[in-house]
C-alpha cells in the first residue's frame, strides 16, 4: 500500500567554524533508528520514519505541535570536504560536522 | 542596520513597568517562540501532557504537582562568582501551569524523556477527595 507521506521542514542552523561546518537540526521525537542522512554530490538529505501513534483511547484537548516526520536537503558549501561527515543525534537533536577540505585551510605566508 | 528582525517588541513592557514583571516574561517568551509547545490527551482514567523540548533533559526541566494542576518549569541555572563564591540563580527562562480535569495521585505521576519529548502521565485519583463525616451524638 503506498501512504501519501507528510514530512515537516525541521528548524536548522548552519555554523561555519575554523576547520568545519556544523549542522544542528531540531528533530524532537526522532530516535537514531528512524532518521536517514544520505549524501549525493554535495547535497545532504534527511529523512525521518518514525511511527508515532497516540496512545489508544485518549482524545486530543490541546494540540501545539504536531508528531510529524521530517524530511530537508541543503547543499554543503564549497570548502565542505563530504568524505569527512559525522552524525550524532541525541535528545531530539541531530547534529552534524564536515570538515573542510585541507587545502581551503587557510596558510601563512613567510615574506622572505 | 536596524531592520525589522532585531528590534525587540516587547522591550517597551520593561520600560513600562520599570522591572520586568513575571507576567510579561511569560508573554514575551511566547511570543519569541521559546515556550515550550504542549499536546495535552485526556481519557477517562488519566491525562497525558507531551512538551516538545529537543535537546533537553530531565536536569533542565521542574515538575510540580499541584492539587489540581501541574506546573512545568526551566530549571534556573546556578552560576558561582569566581571571587566570592557567591551563587546566583537565574530566573527560569519559562514556566507553564495547566489546569487538570480532574485530581490526580501524585504517586503513580510518571514523567520521562524521549527524544527531546518530555511526555508526563497523571492517572485520576482513586478517592475523589471527598469524604463523608459521621456526626457524633
Amino acid at each position: 500500500m503506498n501512504v501519501e507521506e507528510k514530512f515537516t521542514v525541521p528548524a536548522a542552523t548552519l555554523v561555519e567554524k575554523p576547520e568545519e561546518y556544523t549542522l544542528t537540526v531540531e528533530l524532537p521525537g526522532i530516535g537514531k533508528e528512524d532518521a536517514e542522512l544520505h549524501m549525493d554530490g554535495r547535497t545532504l538529505t534527511l529523512k525521518t520514519h518514525a511511527k508515532y501513534q497516540n496512545p489508544a483511547g485518549f482524545r486530543v484537548v490541546a494540540a501545539e505541535f504536531e508528531r510529524s516526520n521530517y524530511a530537508m536537503s541543503v547543499d554543503l558549501p564549497e570548502m565542505a570536504d563530504p568524505s569527512a561527515l559525522s552524525a550524532k543525534l541525541e535528545n531530539g537533536i541531530l547534529t552534524v560536522s564536515v570538515k573542510k577540505r585541507p587545502e581551503t585551510q587557510a596558510k601563512k605566508i613567510e615574506i622572505l | 542596520m536596524n531592520t525589522l528582525m532585531n528590534i525587540d517588541p516587547w522591550s517597551f513592557l520593561d520600560d513600562l513597568l520599570g522591572a520586568p514583571s513575571r507576567t510579561f516574561r511569560a508573554v514575551r517568551a511566547r511570543a519569541a517562540g521559546r515556550f515550550p509547545p504542549v499536546n495535552v490527551l485526556l481519557d477517562d482514567n488519566a491525562i497525558v501532557i507531551d512538551l516538545e523540548l529537543p535537546g533537553k533533559t530531565a536536569k533542565d526541566v521542574d515538575l510540580t504537582l499541584e492539587a489540581q494542576a501541574v506546573v512545568i518549569a526551566d530549571r534556573p541555572t546556578e552560576t558561582a562568582d569566581a571571587e566570592t563564591g557567591k551563587v546566583t540563580t537565574a530566573r527560569p527562562a519559562w514556566s507553564r501551569r495547566l489546569e487538570l480535569p480532574f485530581r490526580v495521585d501524585a504517586d503513580k505521576a510518571n514523567a520521562k524523556f524521549t527524544n527531546g519529548i518530555l511526555r508526563i502521565e497523571l492517572p485520576k485519583a482513586d478517592a475523589p477527595g471527598v469524604r463523608r463525616i459521621s456526626i457524633a451524638g
